[in-house]
This record gives C-alpha cells, structure tokens and sequence, in this order.
C-alpha cells in the first residue's frame, strides 16, 4: 500500500491555476522528491495533503485513508517556512509541537540534539540565525519519531556544512525505513538523496518514477548537458540557440548549460562558436545526470 | 477543552506582551475603582444639601447592593484591555503562520478555534471574579453597616458582566479571524465599540425606539447602565431577559462564523 496517495487534484487562486489534476503514489520507505521551479505548485500540493490549504479537487489518502488529524500527528512535517511563537526558546516551542502531537516531552532533548540546537534549546526563536530556524523546523518534524516525514525545502537557508549534516540526516532516515517526500528545486539535492522523483512545471506533474527510471528513460539517455562559457554570455546564448542538436539552453552561475544530442562533440560545438566569432572559456561535457532530464522536460528557462 | 486550554498556556505564559496587558486589567481596574468609591463617598459624607440630592438621585453607587452594578460597570470600562489582548493573541499566530503549524501538528481547525474560546472563557472567567471581588470590598468598606443591608441582592449584575464579556470578546475575535492584521484588526475593534456601536445606539434609540438595545454590543451593555445616570433617564424599556437572549443569539451566531470561516479557508498568511 502506498504512503501518500494523490488522486486528480487541482488548486486554483482565481484564474491561476496552481495544481492541474497531479495525481502520484509515495511508496513506503522510499525518498520521494517532488522537484520543479520555484512557484511550480509544490508547496500548494505539500500545503493540501496537510490540511492547510483546501483542493479546488481531487483527493488524497495518507496509507489508504482520508487525510486526518490523527495521521498528521504522526507525521514530522516542515512545510515552506520555520513557524514558531518569535517570543519563546526553541525548547518552549517544541514543548507546545509535542503537546499537540501528544507526545511526551522527553524527546525534546534528542532531537535538538540531532540538529545540533541543544546548547541554544533556551534562547529565544527570534534570536536564532535563518539556519538555526531551519534547524528547529527540523527537530519539531523529527519529535516522536515519526515513520513519514514531509519536508519542503529542508535545506533552505543552511550552510554547506548545514546543507551536508541534513542530506546525511535525511539518508540516515532512510536507512531506518523511514519515507520521506521532500520538495526542493535542487536538482542536485534530489539526485543525492531521492529514491524517487517526480517533476513539477507550472502545477502540471511531468513525470514520475524512481531516479534511476527517469535516468535510463529513451529520452535522457540521448542526450547529455555541456557547460560553455565566454566573455559575453548572452552573445553565447544567442549563437548557440540556433546551433544544431541543443534542445534547451540554461544559464546557471555566469556559465550556459545546454541540452544536446548525444551525438553532438565537444569540438563540434567549440569549432560551431569559433566560426561564429565566439572565443569559448569554458567548455565541460558532464556526466548524464537529472540534470539533463528536468532541463529536456522542462524546456528553455524562458518557457518556465 | 482543558487540554487545549493546558497548550495555550504553553503559548502565553511567558509571553511579556500578555502579562502586561493582562496586569494592567487586573491592576487597573480594582484600584481605580476603589479609589473612585472612596472619593466619592468623601464628598457624599460632607453632608450638603447637594450630595444628600445627588445620593437620594443615584442611589449610592458604592454601597451595597447597588456596589454590584457599579463595580460591573467599571469593569466594562476596563474590559476593553482584554480584548486587545484577545485579538493580539490571535492575529499573532497568524503573523508567526503557527496556525497553520498547529494544523500540520495535529490539531483539526476546530480544535485551535476551540484553544481561543477555552482562552476566551478563562479571561471571562478571571475577569468576573475580580469584578465579584472588587464589588465585595468596596461594599464592605463602604457600607455603613454591612449586616443591615442585602448583600446579594444586586448580585446579577456580576452575571451581567460576565455575559458583557463574552460578547466583547467574541467580537473580537470575530474581527482578528476576519482581518488577520494585528494593527488594523484592533484600530476596527476599537472603533466599533467606541464609535460604530454608540452611533447607531443613537440613531436606533432616538423618539424611544428601542432598536438600539438590540446592537451586537449594547443589547450585553445595556443590562449594565452607567450607574451614575439617574433612574428617571434611563429610557429602557425592553426586559433583562430579552437582552440576554439577544447577546445569547449574537455570541451563538458570531461563534458559528467564526469557526466555519476558519474550517473553509486556506491558511495562508
């Protein structure tokens, strides 16, 4: 039986439609990423089968039953944004998340101690650092040792060490056999850390599958990324639109990351911009990764 | 209910803002409204001509039993701090979203709209025994010889406030669910009950209609007249009990908006 079940459901604010009839199963113990741009739907969809926004329609089933407060509080949830009572310690706010999920507060300790908040569990919230906050949000979802966890974002607003200690801590959950359904635009967290994924555009569900799965997919394998880079990146742009064999172009970091044909050679492309009067600084052929596929299924940054 | 009430403890209790404002209530009111007794019944007990007219007119507000209407009316005067208070506590979670976290914890949304009522009825509560308290000293003080006079006999008055209470409450809770915004859900509290309400008390009251005392506000306020208004000029003629079964509608209607309002919407910020 699956975890989370999502039927059909669709959320609409007026004329914007933010969830288009996205319909998915989480299995149990599985690591299941919910990918896709900002403002593409993932925190609507997080929001409903949490009970805190209401679908326009459709439906959801946590472990075959309607969603209900009972199976929320077992539940370790964050969703979109620490929240917390600014006025109170760390340890106090817990105190009040433990005593609505009627667990006792002995684990308070433990968990603030697994995100590294105990020598500051009685300073007040509104003192902590962004990455503080994420943390807390953290050890609230991991109070009574919940079997299903839903994170939105969990690494938001961390330091890569912070980044490395929650992607460690998220495969740790998972080697106990616990499932998790994060969301993130972090193509590269999704590959580190999921067993699943499904891809979010506009609120409409692209795909969905494990990681390897979409992978090994016919059309990702035929194609691969290429970082290019030169002085004049929208010049680069421009030229490399046109070239043929790229069907997506991205710019990311100063650099261009475009999709082409497997068969398309790095000295192809680097002899393409030559000829165009293009001097390239960088040129990368990478490794076929989830990249490539949320870039093709995606399409161009404009079409987002 | 105690349950949720026990988690809302957990909220305020060493929340600075709430211990003020709730001081300044519990403070406030019984030592102005001691103060004011005793001076007043300085200048009665000089013994002119003039005080003897006025004591006769009023009915000597600080004795008993009319010490249990004045010491209700004087609470009125000061509840208007709870309700701040009321919809501070409200619109806070709100602000730190942790409504919607108290939801994806485990709470149904009638539960936390519950949480605040279990809040509401401890302020009235609290609130109603203090005004209880506070009338029972003024009048023990006061009243020249205390085993003459009727001790209890204006005592539902202090049941009068308690149903005043509610409903100012109520209302604003009623505004902080609906507005959401700290600043702006008390300038619209404050302006209802201090101006919107006594206009239209006017308007509605004027050649002796009694539609007046029907008002969200009035129908609780007027079961608590201003004791320092002569009897003759009351022009009240609607029954206690009517009003109290108007606040009775108003508080079972504003508690059904409030909760269906909070089950249907999206929380949001």
């Amino acid at each position: 039986m699956s975890i989370l079940s999502v039927q059909q459901l669709s959320k609409n604010y007026g004329y914007i439609h933010a969830l288009k009839n996205v319909s998915f199963e989480v299995p149990k113990g599985s690591v299941f990423g919910i990918l896709g741009p900002n403002g593409s739907g993932k925190t609507t969809l997080l929001g409903i089968v949490m009970d805190v926004l209401k679908p326009s329609s459709g439906s959801y089933l946590w472990m075959g039953e309607p969603g209900s407060n009972e199976q929320r509080k077992s539940i370790g949830t964050l969703l979109e944004t620490p929240n917390f009572y600014h006025y109170l310690s760390g340890a106090d706010n817990l105190a009040i998340a433990a005593a609505i999920k009627g667990k006792g507060k002995e684990n308070i300790d433990k968990v603030l101690e697994t995100v590294n908040l105990l020598q500051r569990k009685n300073s007040r919230f509104n003192t902590y650092s962004l990455g503080m906050k994420q943390r807390l949000a953290i050890a609230s979802a991991l109070l009574g040792d919940p079997d299903i966890l839903v994170f939105d974002e969990p690494t938001n607003g961390l330091d890569p060490a912070g980044i490395a200690e929650i992607r460690q801590l998220i495969i740790q959950l998972r080697y106990q056999g616990k499932t998790i359904i994060m969301a993130s635009h972090i193509l590269d967290e999704v590959e580190k850390v999921c067993s699943h994924v499904a891809i979010i555009q506009k609120g409409v569900l692209k795909t969905v599958g494990t990681v390897q799965e979409i992978l090994s997919s016919k059309s990702a394998t035929n194609v691969q990324v290429v970082e290019i880079a030169s002085e004049d990146i929208k010049l680069l742009e421009s030229v490399v639109k046109d070239m043929p064999g790229v069907s997506a172009i991205e710019i990311k970091n100063g650099t261009l990351h475009i999709i082409t044909d497997e068969t398309v050679q790095a000295s192809t492309i680097n002899r393409y911009c030559f000829e165009k009067g293009i001097v390239l600084n960088t040129l990368l052929l990478k490794r076929k990764s989830l990249e490539s596929t949320f870039l093709e299924i995606t399409g161009n940054q404009s079409d987002r | 209910m105690l349950a949720l009430l026990k988690i809302e403890w957990l909220k305020i209790k060493t929340y600075r803002t709430f211990w003020i404002l709730f001081g300044a209530f519990v403070l406030l009111y019984p030592i102005t409204f001691y103060f004011v007794a005793n001076k007043y019944m300085e200048t009665i007990n000089l013994k002119s001509d003039e005080t003897n007219m006025l004591n006769s007119i009023l009915g000597a507000p600080f004795v008993f039993p009319k010490v249990w209407h004045s010491a209700s009316w004087f609470g009125g005067l000061f509840f208007v701090i709870l309700g701040m208070l009321f919809i501070l506590l409200i619109t806070n979670e709100v602000q730190y979203r942790t409504h919607r976290q108290n939801i994806i914890d485990g709470w149904s949304r009638t539960d936390f709209i519950l949480a605040k009522f279990s809040v509401m009825i401890a302020f009235i509560v609290v609130a109603t025994l203090l005004v209880l308290l506070s009338g029972f000293i003024v009048g023990i003080v006061q009243t020249p010889s205390t085993s003459s006079a009727s001790l209890f006999e204006g005592l539902n008055y202090i049941g009068y406030f308690a149903a005043m209470a509610a409903l100012y409450l109520n209302v604003a809770f009623l505004v902080a669910i609906l507005i959401k915004r700290t600043g702006l859900s008390i300038i619209i509290y404050f302006t209802f009950v201090c101006i919107v309400d006594n206009l239209l008390w006017v308007i509605l009251t004027l050649k002796d209609s009694q539609f007046g005392y029907f008002l969200p506000l009035e129908a609780a306020d007027s079961l608590v007249p201003n004791p320092f208004k002569p009897k003759m000029m009351e022009r009240r003629t609607v029954s206690d009990l009517s009003l109290l079964i108007t606040s009775a509608c108003y508080l079972a209607g504003f508690g059904y908006i409030i909760l269906t309002s909070f089950k249907r919407t999206d929380l949001k910020t």
